[in-house]
């Protein structure tokens, strides 16, 4: 809970977003900026490649001191240190070049339509201008105006760095990863400094407990284990000494990187590792990797490429039939003013003022719902990034499987039993009444150091927390869960003696006073490798007999040992012995140093094999991932057996398919002779990866649908990112190391995990899994391809109405009407009537099964495609445009200005020294009757488009289906919408009917209904509409008329 | 495709041999379905056979002038050649079996949709002239009160003139003649009825009936009827100006109090406007002038005036002088617009 809500915090608290900024950036100057980028691509990629530069491990305590010209004893002088300080700069990361938060502001009032609105505000201003100059009592109208508009712009901009400013900054976690004090010796002195003032060549010394203060180069330890999963994605804890033991430096064990934990070093005399400071700062291994994610630069998501097409597009239509009826005016000898307010119309119409906050807010509704669902949305754009991906990488440890040890298989009395892997292992089922079993039980239970940490009497065992290393927590929760209270029988078989496991050994021995009290014989018992563990035995125990260990069954625990190890777990061997008592006394003193008992001729008991078992929701996911065509690829820094073991059982690999190698092996084939095309499946290990050209990994890619990556590097991970990439798929990559931050952030989408990830992969991520669970991605990717279905619907239903608000224009340059709908009237629409029903689609339900559709082609299926465009525009928007233009008829008919009074009466209903001016009755208007029969017309207008909104509103619910198949009531918030539309439009007609600046009157009601009919045909048009899309699936009209 | 289909039906041989090859059902079935192909095509081709035929026309067109290019080079044809090839291609892609067929179904699609769309309109439209009378428009509501303008008028409610230049006022003359022409004796008594004075002139009977318009003579405006004074008093400094009362139909005066006239300085002194004579004297629009039936029906209708004849003004000065009408239910007073019930204008005499 309490780590919910940090994530939680990350996400409110957050600053920035270098994402948008670099997006801004690229609008502006793209053709610049694209080759900026290629560079910047090439010079990431070689950094890549490289090898890191460092040898230092390769070098002797002498060299190292000559070379950093320091004394191991007596560390550097304070000058030298001081000198060194002003020299490489502190030892803390840079936090990356920000933008300013001003130009940051600034970009969000330029991008998008913003442009498109100043031009028009100005085009305002500049006319008055003119009209000013000639006349200086002329009307204010165009000011406001373009006070208005620059309002609009001002206001959405100020939404959208809102918006921006609610994302994280990258670098914070990294900041955050620096120790505050390290232990360092300087002047023969131990003085304990800031670690951002550790310079290259101290002596530091560091504690269990400790993060590592920079890079260091350990001098001297014993028994010191670092957690590196944060830099090289390995979980287990790693062995740390003075010797030089691999040529690279991120696998050698004389290393310990800067902001990884030093775990344990083992007791006094020596009790802290010695090292001494190699690298700092930016230079250090995580230094370079966070440069590296910073370094990145993030594609453009999606959606928001989407996004930009879209405004491409509209900005394109406004700017041409501006463009073109400006020229149409002038040529028609119209005056330049006044072909200037016709253009400022007719962007202004044009332009869907609204529809950028609305998606927007669409998207931020989605991810709100997503994050109740466990998937935490940094970005909001990465909402839809999710649906549309085609590729996931997935990390296997934590996401696919459980993240802790879990004994998977038995086998004694020369058979395999399966046990239970699942979250609680309640259901364990193999047959327990064997007394080998008894003696396996007792051997697992005593042969073992783990123990659970006191006061935890009621938290259930699996969730019990446990001192001790992974396979020893996995058997003491196993036989805790199959024998009860496992302490209890410890102490009843009091521990006499004990070799602890080590690597040399292979083997863990304890001897035990058994719990029979007549029974005065000591029991030996040992658990170690299979084949180390076999070794020492002469015996074997069947059906609770020792039986002698002959060939036959030597063979069958090969074949078992064999059978378990393939399948990816990893297996461990009990045997026991029970010591003669007159040999050994009740009083016998055991000497682990001297090893005064035998470890040999004992009695094999059985084996048992662990594994790290998959969740058990994963397999489901799995599938969904495959039906809704999305390919999910294992990348793991894992051996291969487990790996590919792993993705079997959770379908990664499927049932039936195979790989190249097991093709050769079944056909009995050398691997080469295999052809590639039959195998579905691959299993590629890192070293192979190493090997392979760009052009081969493609092919790779493309070839096996089912891929597995193991034993990959971290820095591999990129690569195959990358690659995936080169697929033109939108890949999605779950992670939670440090190292896996550039893969993140290269990545179409990042994945964090919520529990088990670093702060710097959830800062690198756009997404966090709260639950560490890959069955939430599928729930996100179906929450991101319904947020783009209902993006295009909100779209389309937004574009529609463009045209009932441009034609007005067009008719009145042409035509010469008075003008049928005010400049203000329509952004009253815009950013009024429609802005509740465009959100409200957002809740729209999916028409039918969209996990069973392929994830969308990024170049190919495109969020405003060309039949969303004609639709709208041409068809229901002209039908709207229609049905605005009766009322507005109507509205002139029945006050005396019949249609064919009212062509070509523009100039002399303009003018304001007309003040009797006849309509079709004889009766004369004054100028400022005609202009509030102008307003009336306005409004009658704008109550027309706001019906017939109400009835695209209802079509747009769906694309395919009709309405009546999607239930007109199931989502509320359309009506909610509808409501707030016809709500808007009373306030606004009779409310503010008096305020004339906004143009408005109080219509009659009967106008109201005027347009009802039209709403209906468009209601009726688009039932057909589906209705043949649904009858002639794939026919021309499918093709032309789905959207 | 259906060249290719021709060449392989080219070499097609008499029935009868046909019988005699060995694989004659395969070659059959060739053959039968290359027939069912040829016709699907002509099938397509027929839908759209108006484009197809302009097609040809466009190619033979073409062609012609190709012919007539072949005789100038040899070059020019073959280039002519290629883009006829590309020409035809884009009509009709023998690969994809796409066409201008398809774009002309486009078209066709959108011409009956738009055609509809059409329909639907001239219905509304219909549908909405059916509601309408054309001889009482159905609201009259925003049209009341009546407006007011002046004659003569010029653009500007500014009156400047110099009572010693001619050129300054002559246009107003001009202006008021012209306006007068309608209100000529003459032209009155022939078109129009002399209907008793002071009371509403109603005639019942059908919408759709002629209705019969009252007398307004030139004459009534007395001195400023330009009868006796051609220069309606600008030559002596003692401007007359009319004032018309914006016509509505079916507008009645409340209570049969006839609407009148009285105008005085805006702003500034009262005395700077010393008298003004009305013509009529009444300085009212008298009853007998209403109701107005309605352009269709009331052809003749001429709207009454109220003529001001501003007799002694201050001279060499603005004077800023508000018209306004007087009446039972007439509005006068309206910020927003200045020309309902009342008229601004400034007199500027110089001498």
């Amino acid at each position: 809970m309490n780590r919910k809500r940090e994530i939680y915090s990350v996400e409110l608290s957050g600053t920035k977003d270098i994402e948008k900024t670099d997006k801004e950036d690229g609008k502006k100057s793209r053709g610049l900026k694209n080759k900026c980028l290629e560079r910047k691509k090439n010079h990431q990629k070689e950094e890549l490649k490289k090898e890191l530069d460092l040898h230092d491990h390769k070098l002797s305590k002498e060299e190292l001191e000559t070379k950093y010209s320091t004394n191991i004893i007596t560390g550097l002088s304070s000058a030298q240190a001081a000198e060194l300080l002003a020299q490489h700069g502190p030892n803390s990361l840079t936090p990356p070049k920000e933008t300013s938060e001003i130009i940051k502001f600034l970009k969000q009032m330029v991008g998008g339509f913003s442009i498109l609105l100043w031009i028009g505000a100005i085009l305002c201003w500049i006319a008055y201008g003119i009209q000013y100059s000639n006349d200086h009592a002329s009307s204010l109208d165009n000011v406001y105006l373009g006070s208005v508009l620059a309002l609009v712009v001002i206001l959405t901009g100020v939404f959208a760095y809102y918006q921006e400013a609610k994302s994280t900054n990258i670098m914070s976690s990294f900041r955050k990863m620096i120790p505050q004090q390290a232990l360092v010796i300087r002047d023969s002195e131990k003085k304990t400094i800031p670690a951002d003032q550790l310079v290259v060549g101290d002596i530091v010394e560091i504690k269990g407990g400790d993060r590592v203060p920079a890079d260091v180069r350990i001098l001297s330890t014993q028994g010191c284990k670092v957690d590196n999963s944060s830099v090289t994605g390995e979980s287990e804890p790693q062995a740390r000494s003075c010797e030089f033991t691999h040529e690279s430096p991120l696998e050698t064990k004389n290393i310990a990187f800067f902001s990884t934990t030093c775990l344990e070093v083992s007791a006094p005399p020596v009790g802290t590792a010695t090292g001494m400071v190699i690298n700092t700062g930016d230079r250090t291994i995580i230094g370079q990797i966070a440069s590296l994610a910073s370094g990145v630069k993030d594609l453009k998501t999606p959606i928001a490429i989407e996004i930009e097409h879209f405004v491409h597009i509209v900005a394109g239509v406004a700017v041409s039939i501006g463009v073109i009826f400006f020229i149409i005016a002038v040529s028609m000898k119209y005056y330049v003013l006044d072909s200037i307010i016709f253009l400022i119309g007719i962007i202004v119409a044009n332009v869907p003022e609204g529809l950028l906050a609305t998606v927007t807010v669409t998207l931020s509704l989605t991810a709100k719902r997503m994050a109740k669902k466990n998937c935490l949305v940094k970005n909001l754009e990465a909402v839809e990034t999710l649906g549309s991906t085609s590729i996931i990488c997935s990390d296997k440890t934590g996401t696919l499987t459980q993240n802790r040890m879990t004994v998977a298989h038995l086998w004694f009395d020369h058979q395999i039993f399966v046990a239970d892997t699942s979250e609680n292992q309640s259901n364990q089922v193999f047959d327990q009444s064997s007394a080998t079993w008894a003696s396996l039980s007792r051997i697992i239970t005593l042969c073992n150091r783990a123990e659970f940490r006191p006061g935890q009497e009621s938290v259930p065992i699996m969730k019990k927390i446990v001192v001790g290393d992974a396979s020893e927590t996995a058997l003491l929760k196993f036989s805790e869960v199959m024998l009860g209270n496992v302490m209890d029988i410890r102490k009843r078989n009091r521990k006499v003696a004990e070799i602890p496991f080590n690597s040399t050994n292979k083997f863990q021995l304890s001897i035990h006073e058994t719990e029979d009290p007549d029974d005065k014989r000591f029991l030996v018992v040992m658990k170690g490798a299979p084949e180390r563990v076999l070794e020492k035995c002469s015996t074997i125990m069947v059906n609770g007999q020792e039986q002698p260990l002959d060939r036959s069954t030597a063979e069958a625990f090969h074949t078992a040992y064999m059978e378990l190890g393939g399948i990816g777990e990893r297996v461990l061997g009990f045997c026991h012995l029970y010591l003669p008592t007159d040999e050994f006394p009740e009083t016998y003193s055991f000497d682990v140093d001297a090893v005064n008992f035998p470890t040999s001729n004992f009695c094999f008991v059985g084996l048992l094999s662990m594994i790290d078992p998959p969740r058990s929701t994963v397999p489901d996911a799995v599938t969904k991932c495959r039906s809704a065509g999305i390919k999910v690829i294992m990348v793991t820094g894992d051996h291969p057996i487990t790996a590919k073991a792993i993705a079997k059982s959770v379908g990664i690999i499927s049932a039936n398919s195979e790989t190249v190698e097991d093709i050769a092996k079944r056909l009995n084939l050398p691997v080469e002779q295999v052809n590639k095309q039959d195998a579905k499946a691959a299993v590629v290990t890192g070293m192979e990866l190493k090997d392979m050209s760009p052009e081969q990994l493609d092919e790779l890619l493309a070839n096996h649908s089912e891929i597995v990556f193991a034993r990959t590097s971290p820095q591999q991970k990129l690569i195959i990112v990358e690659g995936c990439q080169r697929q033109d798929a939108v890949v999605a990559v779950t992670g939670d190391g440090v190292n896996d931050s550039p893969a993140l952030k290269k990545a179409d989408i990042g994945i964090a995990m919520g529990i088990a990830g670093s702060d710097a992969a959830k800062n690198a991520a756009d997404m966090v899994l709260l639950d560490d669970n890959f069955a939430s991605i599928v729930t996100g990717v179906e929450e991101g391809r319904l947020i783009f279905d209902n993006l295009k619907k909100t779209i389309a239903y937004t574009l529609t109405k463009n045209i009932a608000e441009l034609c007005p224009f067009l008719i009145y340059i042409i035509a010469g009407l008075p003008l049928p709908i005010g400049t203000i009237t329509i952004l009253f629409i815009d950013l009024g009537t429609d802005i509740i029903p465009s959100i409200a689609l957002a809740y729209e339900k999916a028409e039918s099964d969209i996990m069973n559709r392929k994830p969308r082609h990024k170049k190919k299926d495109r969020l405003v495609n060309a039949p969303l465009a004609l639709y709208s525009y041409l068809h229901i928007g002209l039908m709207q445009a229609l049905g605005a233009f009766v009322t507005y008829f109507t509205v002139y008919a029945q006050q005396g200005f019949l249609p064919s009074a009212i062509l070509h009466l523009r100039v002399e209903w303009e003018n304001d020294n007309v003040n009797d001016l006849e309509d079709s009755y004889g009766q004369e208007w004054t100028r400022f009757q005609r202009k509030y029969l102008e307003w009336t017309g306005y409004t009658a207008f704008f109550v027309s488009i706001m019906i017939q909104q109400i009835a695209d509103l209802i079509i747009r619910k769906t694309r395919r289906n009709s309405i009546f198949q999607q239930g007109l009531f199931r989502n509320k918030v359309i009506w909610v919408g509808i409501a707030s539309q016809i709500i808007i439009a009373l306030i606004l007609s009779y409310g503010l009917g008096t305020i004339q600046a906004l143009n408005f009157t109080m219509l009659r009601p009967q106008y109201w209904f005027v347009a009802v009919p039209h709403a209906v045909l468009i209601w009726v048009y688009d039932e057909v509409r589906k209705f043949f899309i649904r009858l002639f699936p794939g026919s021309w009209w499918d093709k032309n008329m789905y959207y | 495709m259906r060249r290719q289909l021709r060449s392989r039906r080219a070499p097609a041989l008499p029935y009868g041999y046909r019988y005699r090859l060995d694989d004659q059902d395969e070659v059959n079935q060739n053959y039968l379905a290359d027939e069912e192909e040829e016709a699907e095509e002509e099938a397509r081709v027929m839908v759209v056979p108006d484009l197809e035929e302009e097609e040809e026309e466009e190619e033979e067109k073409e062609e012609e002038e190709k012919e007539e290019e072949d005789s100038h080079s040899q070059e020019t044809d073959s280039a002519w050649w290629r883009k006829l090839q590309i020409v035809n291609e884009y009509l009709w892609d023998p690969e994809k079996r796409t066409s201008l067929a398809r774009t002309g179904l486009i078209l066709v699609i959108y011409f009956f949709f738009y055609a509809s769309l059409a329909a639907v309109i001239t219905l509304c439209m219909y549908t909405l002239f059916l509601t309408i009378s054309p001889y009482m428009p159905t609201f009259t509501e925003r049209v009341k009160p009546p407006g007011v303008m002046i004659r003569p008028f010029a653009h500007s409610l500014n009156f400047n003139f110099n009572v010693s230049e001619p050129d300054t006022w002559q246009h107003y003359v001009i202006s008021l003649n012209g306006f007068l022409q309608g209100y000529n004796d003459s032209l009155q008594e022939e078109m129009n009825v002399d209907c008793p004075p002071g009371q509403y002139f109603i005639q019942d009977g059908d919408e759709d009936e002629d209705k019969k318009a009252c007398q307004f003579k030139r004459s009534f405006l007395k001195n400023c009827s330009g009868l006796e004074d051609p220069t309606f008093g600008y030559s002596t400094g003692q401007p007359c100006i009319l004032l018309k009362m914006n016509r509505i139909v079916g507008f009645r005066p409340e209570r049969g109090d006839p609407v009148k006239v009285s105008c005085k300085v805006q702003r500034g002194d009262e005395n700077d406007i010393r008298s003004i004579n009305y013509y009529p004297e009444s300085a009212s629009f008298d009853l007998r002038y209403y109701p107005y039936y309605g352009k269709l029906t009331h052809v003749n209708y001429t709207s009454p005036l109220v003529a001001m004849h501003f007799t002694d003004v201050v001279k060499n000065q603005a004077v800023p002088v508000q018209c306004q009408l007087k009446g039972k239910g007439i509005i006068n007073d309206v910020i927003n617009d200045r020309f309902v019930g009342r008229v601004i204008f400034t007199l500027n005499i110089e001498t």
